[in-house]
């Protein structure tokens, strides 16, 4: 990377704290306590850059609503819709510029308040073709699950101890919605929705809010002895139609490669001490080990059977629970670097993954992992 | 400030009704054109940027995933920004971050509407908060003719100077639209016919406000290293600065409107302009009503507060003045919301590189560009110069 | 004065949309009506595209050469929906596919039918990736993707 930019202090709420306020409130909450954890006043923020998604507020435009709460008032402040991670992107971007030297963060979705994820994301789904014919997020995820079982034998069994893995891990973490000791068979016999994908194999939905303080080298080193430094970034999009795409084999593989080029990585499982991505679906978590180089293709049963990505193996997988435990759609980006920058920090509490010097942070949006961001942190 | 960054494409569509093409169409047809103004192929762009409006104007949620590929976005970063009106120019100043950052050497950014797909101001309508505004903000002409209101009564202006003030902007813009091939509305019209047409929101008439449109526009920036490699001539970003202020309507003052004031404070600096009336030679200002614009000239710092109509009055915004504005016939003749403030940054890359064809203003190595968003929150300027 | 819960304001948007189909998708349609899927061939990387495009998504190129692709193929992937939400076009239970026609190099999304959905051992027991589909036409066509009713094992 051309310059360095570091988290300083990340921030979220608890879902819990989150359903009974509106969304300004809780941003200024979460803006208010990154200002306190820094000593910086409102007037000493560079810029800010927040993600959340129209559809999801039921507000147009919605940023124009938490705008103050978020401490932009009279700053320069943008948007980056609809996935956490592009905020964080273009926010160290502004940074490495030169044109600021510290900037806060921000993502929220308040899942709490939308009518359904499939109503939202039947509404990803162009006019003509594929919203007549009800594609939305859980069906084309079981389409991608579908295709990986009929290819690779991968197993229900083996999707549902990502589930037992993940809710099980968010009982060390307070902020997360879902949590808790359940067993495999618990997931198997859960409500079929869209096969092979059960009731208990999809991410609930969930209030959810992020921030944090990114800020240039010289700055950071100011304001704290334990910056996180971003070591690589990148993100891509695939197609549009669901059938001009290799669901099995879609971008993310080139975006990691991406990301682990600039952060000089090219053993990801010997070199990453800390992962946490975006599975929204439980087969999800598998593909992705596969695509982001944990293992080979096909191989992801196999990964999760050998104990690998569970707390206490060689790369834990998402020691927060992940998205399946919190599911604040567009905010679960931005909770994901959260979390991957709190391990580096040593501050993930019960939730530490013991020595981390490097950390891993994957967002997905869009049907079957249309598009992927990843970050690579690290001290 | 850092590294320095060039447009050196634009493409636009021509602006209007364009029920003859569907959504991902209606893009692919602008960044054709700009991939074709550059010289250069899809494979040469390393990173896109998207915006529109929101959502529920195309009924398309998360509209950068649906256009994908209109974009040639297949297999490369892709985000979408989105600030309501003033998205064009938010979309111009993260492909300028992109580019500055050092991350990307050439990117594209891209903004597009289909406002004949939907009713419009029934997707204004949901900007507002749901607990206080929505059932008052009456659509952009509400807010609009609220603002144009607390104006004139500020400065103690007789309502008909300021009428007439916004009745010549309007006879002007339609003109310069005339020389304009991309421009919606091209028609043209008499300051009588501005004073009788239809009362939309007192005193707002019909020919004082902006269409809806359907169009796209696509431009492409680089870095100082590539942007010396092109053939044409590039279009250099001196000064870029954005601003917003509070959601609800009545906590700020929209006169002396700070959130205008401030980035064009900033831009100037950047760009090392300390007199704006005399070193800009144009200005592509975010004028959907003519009555906003008065105030816009007063916030650009063009003239004294209270002073704008003289502006108009004397001719120095007019075409052929000393600071014409619009010469492309501005938002007030063609208004495809998402794109429009990429259209203002574009049309000023091809004043200062002489390329603006019939609506060309002689020597201009300076300009202006603006847009503004929301319920009269966001503000955003880029100047572009001839030289680095 | 005594502390009140929070409320919860409830509301919805409605917004009525007239989406241009453009010239290309039109074309598709109208042929739907005479039982005709029709793709374009891309020039540069000679794929055939289903639906028919006006450019290809990797060239980006204009793909102005129209072929016939078959109403037969073979399902390349499907799921059983049997969950609702609102706004759902369709009511559960239904199955969606992307089916791989004869003739084109990508997949078309519709309904797979004709099959007892009421069990999903014994959808099981009937679908599969790599069957063979054919398209049920509906006999009265308007020119939509509901012109065709479903793809049915052949």
């Amino acid at each position: 990377m051309a310059s360095k930019v570091a988290i300083v202090a990340v921030a979220q709420i608890k879902h819990d704290d989150c359903l009974g306020e509106n969304i300004r409130e809780i941003s200024y909450e979460v803006s208010k306590d990154i200002l306190n954890q820094v000593g910086m006043k409102r007037e000493e923020l560079g810029t800010i850059i927040s993600s959340s998604s129209d559809f999801w507020e039921g507000i147009s435009c919605s940023n124009s609503v938490y705008y103050e709460a978020i401490g932009a008032n009279l700053k320069d402040s943008s948007k980056a819709a609809e996935d956490g991670a592009s905020g964080f992107v273009y926010a160290v971007m502004r940074i490495m510029s030169g044109h600021f030297d510290n900037a806060l963060v921000h993502a929220v979705t308040k899942s709490s308040e939308i009518p359904s994820l499939s109503a939202l994301t039947n509404l990803y789904a162009d006019p003509f073709f594929q919203r007549p014919v009800c594609l939305e997020d859980i069906s084309t995820a079981a389409m991608q699950a579908m295709l990986y079982m009929n290819k690779y034998k991968i197993t229900e069994e083996q999707a549902a101890k990502v589930v037992v893995k993940n809710l099980g891990n968010a009982l060390n973490n307070p902020y997360a919605h879902k949590r808790g000791k359940i067993g495999v068979e618990e997931v198997l016999k859960s409500d079929v929705m869209a096969y092979p994908i059960k009731a208990l194999d999809v991410a609930t939905y969930s209030d959810g809010i992020c921030a944090m303080l990114l800020a240039s080298e010289e700055r950071a080193k100011k304001m704290t002895d334990n910056p996180v430094w971003v070591k690589g970034m990148s993100w891509g999009v695939d197609h549009q139609f669901l059938g001009d795409r290799d669901l099995l084999n879609g971008k993310l593989k080139g975006v990691a490669k991406k990301a682990y080029d600039m952060a000089g990585i090219t053993r990801p499982v010997e070199e990453i001490d800390a992962a946490e991505i975006c599975e929204p679906y439980s087969f999800q978590e598998l593909l992705w080990y596969e695509q982001l180089g944990f293992c080979g293709d096909g191989e992801g049963g196999k990964l999760i059977d050998s104990g690998t990505t569970a707390m206490g193996g060689r790369l834990p997988v998402n020691p927060s629970g992940g998205v399946l435990a919190h599911n604040p759609y567009v905010a679960r980006g931005l909770i994901r670097i959260a979390e991957a920058a709190l391990q580096v920090m040593g501050k993930a509490e019960k939730r530490q993954v013991p020595d981390v010097k490097t950390a891993l942070a994957h967002s997905t949006h869009g049907f079957a992992g249309q598009h992927h961001s990843v970050i690579i942190l690290g001290k | 400030m850092g590294r320095a960054v060039a447009v050196i494409g634009f493409g636009q569509t021509k602006h209007g009704r364009r029920e003859d093409v569907n959504y991902q169409e209606l893009v692919y047809e602008a960044v054709k054109a700009a991939l074709e103004d550059a010289g250069i192929s899809p494979g040469d762009i390393e990173a896109i940027i998207y915006g529109s409006m929101p959502s529920a104007m195309e009924g398309i949620n998360a509209a950068h995933l649906y256009l994908s590929d209109a974009m040639a976005a297949f297999g490369k970063p892709l985000m979408r920004v989105a600030t309501c009106g003033s998205t064009g120019m938010s979309v111009a100043h993260s492909a300028f971050y992109h580019v500055a950052s050092g991350s990307f050497d050439i990117v594209m950014a891209v903004g597009s509407e289909k406002m004949f797909e939907n009713d419009p101001q029934g997707t204004m309508e949901t900007v507002a908060d749901p607990w206080f505004q929505r059932a008052f903000i009456s659509g952009a002409p509400g807010v609009f003719t609220m603002q144009g209101n607390q104006y004139s009564h500020r400065y103690n202006l007789p309502e008909d100077r300021v009428r007439e003030a916004a009745a010549r902007i309007s006879v002007n813009h339609h003109d310069n639209a005339l020389d304009n091939p991309y421009a919606h509305i091209r028609v043209k019209i008499t300051i009588e016919d501005v004073l009788k047409s239809r009362i939309i929101a007192y005193p707002t008439r019909l020919m004082d406000v902006c269409p809806s449109s359907d169009g796209a526009a696509a431009l492409i920036f680089a870095s100082e290293e590539k942007a010396k490699n092109f053939p044409k001539k590039p279009a250099w970003v001196k000064g870029l600065c954005y601003c917003g202020d509070e959601h609800f309507f009545g906590d700020s003052d929209k006169v002396v409107w700070e959130s205008a004031i401030i980035p064009a404070e900033r831009a100037y600096k950047m760009a090392g302009i300390q007199n704006p009336r005399k070193e800009l030679d144009v200005a592509e200002i975010y004028n959907p009503f003519t009555y906003q614009e008065l105030i816009f000239y007063e916030c650009f710092g063009f003239c004294d507060r209270g002073e704008a109509c003289k502006l108009v009055e004397e001719g120095v915004v007019l075409r052929g003045g000393e600071l014409p504005c619009d010469p492309s016939g501005g938002v007030l003749c063609t208004n495809p919301i998402g794109a429009t403030g990429l259209i203002r940054v574009g049309e000023a890359a091809l004043q200062v590189t002489g390329r603006a064809g019939d609506r060309q203003i002689p020597g201009a190595k300076m300009a202006l560009s603006h847009a503004m968003g929301g319920v009269d929150q966001f503000n955003g300027i880029m100047i572009l110069g001839s030289e680095l | 004065m005594a502390k009140e819960k929070p409320k919860i304001l409830e509301g919805s948007i409605s917004l009525p949309y007239r989406w241009a189909i453009g010239p290309v998708f039109t074309r598709f349609f109208e042929e739907l009506k005479d039982k005709k899927i029709m793709g374009t061939k891309c020039s540069k990387c000679n794929r055939v595209l289903v639906p028919a495009r006006k450019f290809c998504p990797r060239c980006f190129e204009e793909t102005t050469e129209w072929v016939q692709v078959s109403d037969k193929g073979t399902i390349r992937t499907w799921s059983l929906i049997t969950f609702e939400f609102s706004g759902q076009p369709m009511p559960p239970p239904y199955i969606v596919g992307l089916i791989d026609l004869d003739g084109a190099d990508v997949a078309f999304s519709h309904f797979i039918g004709g099959i007892d959905l009421s069990d999903i051992e014994k959808v099981k027991d009937r679908v599969r990736i790599g069957m063979r589909v054919e398209a049920k036409w509906r006999d009265e066509r308007r020119g939509n993707i509901h012109d065709i009713e479903y793809f049915k094992p052949v």
